[in-house]
């Protein structure tokens, strides 16, 4: 067992730079991280759908934490298939780690990430590669459509899919299916952390790469309603407003603290001037809670206001020079 | 044919484009025109902005047929901000021209900006006297957003918004250019302690497409005004900026408290609640603002930005 930093790799390192000589044409990444299935299963079936289509083509498992069960799995599966490359990291990194982990391991030239349970019908991963082809895509995401599971799964789905493309402006239909592919280039210019990996497509369209999507049948084994505590709900919500920030004010926060901050200043302002007025009209103003509000509303927005200055100078002093363009060629 | 391409040419024209395919070839060929009569060595960097129509593909032609052609094509559309910047980085010469890819602007004034540049500035903004756009949507706006970042910033300039202008390459490389900053360019410079002048130029009504700009930024703009102000005026000491504003609040806060005990108003309890639930909080808003303002400095000490008031000196020094 090799030991690199904090991550143990189960493969056998010489074995691995033996077979770097020929080339891989498709990487298949699948980042096991809490939730998955039966792991031979998924390899096995994915690994005859690819084969039948003749890529080169190696499988990458990285397994998140101290998970037991899903390393000795794993394990197993390795004994079976030795071409398969199995990392285990010693403690949870989350989701987005495991994954970019994966992408940094992976050789091919085109990536495709999977989920490591059924959520997507295996036949329909050799569909994902082609549609990169033919359209000249940098990056495919499949979208579960028509869906089967039950009305409960699909209205969160719906309510996500609304405040996603709400707040992004942009129109995917399912941005957080784990089965998608993509380019070399996508992944080498992606940072993911934190849950990220979630928005995947949208921040390699962010960086003015083509992505498609692609409706697939969803897998009739992911059938099972979903229910989350309340604060996974929460975070969902939260990691969204983070993209939206991400993605329209990092390089201009007092566009909005700025434009938040004056709305709630403003909005004091006008309760504390019909105040005034009640004041100069004889009336008395001095028990009355609104006028707290007024006064607090206004300080409030002061406060919002200057963290957005104080972002600005963040920005000024740390990031001014961080390109705010991703170029395409350069004609000399 | 045009000049060889040095290694080094004296002129750069940087010129954003952004769905121009009906301008680009009639551009290219009028500041072709002027460059080759200014008997000195040049290049054009053209910097598509990601544009979907045929504006690259016409962009391509042009630059295989000539060797004094750059061209820089953006991935995607990012704004004219980030297209300056790009042309900014990417052009050799020591001497930069900007303008509009729409033909609004006249390469032919080219020369006299290049003059006016001789005559001992760093910087020179066009100045667009008779303009060729809507009155209400387009110049009335830009009045008052040029009197207000004149006002704000100190650089007073009639036009920011022209994108004719003219600078020493080793002024504007040093300017940082992002967000929405390109409308803010004169005043931007003062970071390298610039010295501008402005001329009158030429304006063309629109020929091909239309304004990629409208009413509706207002508040943008004026937030963006601020960061300018921020970044040129206190960037470098943020604790004055801060710190005058909450020592402000304090003192606000303290003089309230002072005068209503001191005065001979008779308040009843409830007048006494509010007068210092509203001082107390003022109170706290200057502390707030006073923190920010150490977070400020920190951020300043910990980042690369080198200001301007600290290497006058240095370079007095070296006269």
């Amino acid at each position: 067992m090799e030991t690199t930093g904090t991550i143990v790799s189960e493969n056998d390192m010489q074995q691995k730079e033996g077979s770097s000589e020929e080339a891989v044409q498709l990487s298949i990444v699948i980042p096991v991280s809490g939730r998955w299935g039966d792991l031979r299963d998924i390899y096995e079936q994915h690994a005859k759908e690819i084969s039948a289509t003749g890529y080169s083509c190696e499988f990458i498992f990285v397994l998140d934490g101290p998970d037991d069960r899903a390393l000795q799995a794993l394990r197993a599966l390795k004994l079976e298939h030795p071409e398969i490359l199995v990392i285990a990291l010693n403690r949870w990194f989350g989701e987005a780690t495991t994954l970019a982990i994966g992408l940094e391991h992976s050789r091919g030239s085109l990536v495709l990430t999977l989920p490591s349970y059924f959520q997507v019908e295996p036949f329909e991963i050799r569909r994902l590669p082609e549609k990169l082809k033919e359209g000249g895509y940098d990056m495919v995401v499949a979208w579960r459509h028509p869906r089967i599971d039950p009305l409960f799964n699909r209205v969160q789905a719906g309510i996500y899919r609304w405040l996603v493309a709400l707040l992004t402006t942009t129109q995917y239909h399912d941005v957080s299916c784990g089965l998608r592919v993509m380019k070399r280039k996508v992944i080498e210019e992606i940072h993911l952390y934190g849950e990220l990996h979630r928005f995947l497509p949208l921040l390699a369209y962010e960086q003015g790469f083509k992505v498609a999507e692609l409706p697939v049948q969803q897998s009739r084994f992911d059938l099972a309603r979903r229910m989350y505590e309340p604060g996974i709900y929460l975070r969902r919500v939260l990691d969204v407003l983070t993209l939206f920030f991400l993605i329209r004010f990092t390089k201009k926060p007092l566009r909005l603290f700025g434009l938040a901050g004056s709305a709630v200043s403003l909005t004091g302002l006008v309760i504390l001037g019909y105040l005034g007025l009640n004041r100069l009209l004889g009336y008395a103003i001095a028990g009355r809670p609104l006028l707290i509000l007024g006064v607090l509303l206004t300080v409030l927005g002061l406060q919002l206001f200057s963290l957005g200055l104080l972002g600005e100078l963040i920005v000024f002093t740390h990031a001014r020079d961080r390109k705010d363009y991703q170029i395409e060629e350069i004609l000399q | 044919m045009s000049q060889p391409t040095n290694p080094r040419p004296v002129l750069s024209v940087v010129v954003p484009l952004y769905n121009e395919e009906e301008c680009v070839n009639a551009l290219y060929e009028k500041i072709q025109d002027v460059c080759e009569s200014l008997n000195m060595s040049y290049e054009i960097v053209f910097v598509d902005d990601g544009s979907s129509d045929r504006t690259a593909e016409v962009l391509h032609s042009i630059w295989k047929r000539n060797s004094s052609v750059r061209v820089v094509c953006f991935r995607k559309n990012y704004g004219q901000t980030a297209a300056m910047s790009a042309g900014f980085t990417h052009a050799r010469g020591e001497i930069i021209i900007s303008m509009d890819g729409d033909l609004q602007n006249d390469p032919a004034d080219i020369p006299l900006l290049l003059g006016k540049l001789n005559d001992g500035f760093d910087v020179v903004c066009g100045w667009r006297k008779n303009r060729q756009d809507k009155f209400w949507t387009r110049r009335v706006p830009s009045v008052i957003a040029n009197w207000m970042i004149g006002l704000v910033t100190g650089v007073r300039i009639h036009d920011n918004g022209c994108s004719l202008k003219a600078f020493r390459a080793s002024i504007i490389k040093r300017v940082s250019l992002y967000g929405e900053m390109h409308r803010f360019i004169p005043a931007m410079t003062t970071q390298a302690d610039a010295r501008i002048a402005e001329i009158v130029v030429n304006h063309h009504a629109r020929r091909f497409g239309k304004s990629k700009y409208g009413i509706g930024r207002v508040w943008r703009v004026l937030l963006d005004i601020i960061t300018v102000k921020l970044i040129t005026g206190f960037a470098a000491r943020p604790m004055l900026w801060f710190g005058f504003l909450g020592f402000s609040f304090l003192l606000l806060a303290l003089a309230t408290m002072f005068t209503t005990q001191i005065g001979s108003t008779e308040f009843i309890p409830e007048e006494w609640t509010v007068i210092y639930t509203v001082a107390f909080l003022f109170f706290f808003l200057g502390f707030y603002l006073l923190a920010l303002g150490i977070i400020g400095e920190l951020s300043m000490k910990t980042g690369d930005f080198v200001p301007v008031q600290s290497l006058v000196p240095a370079k007095r020094k070296a006269d």
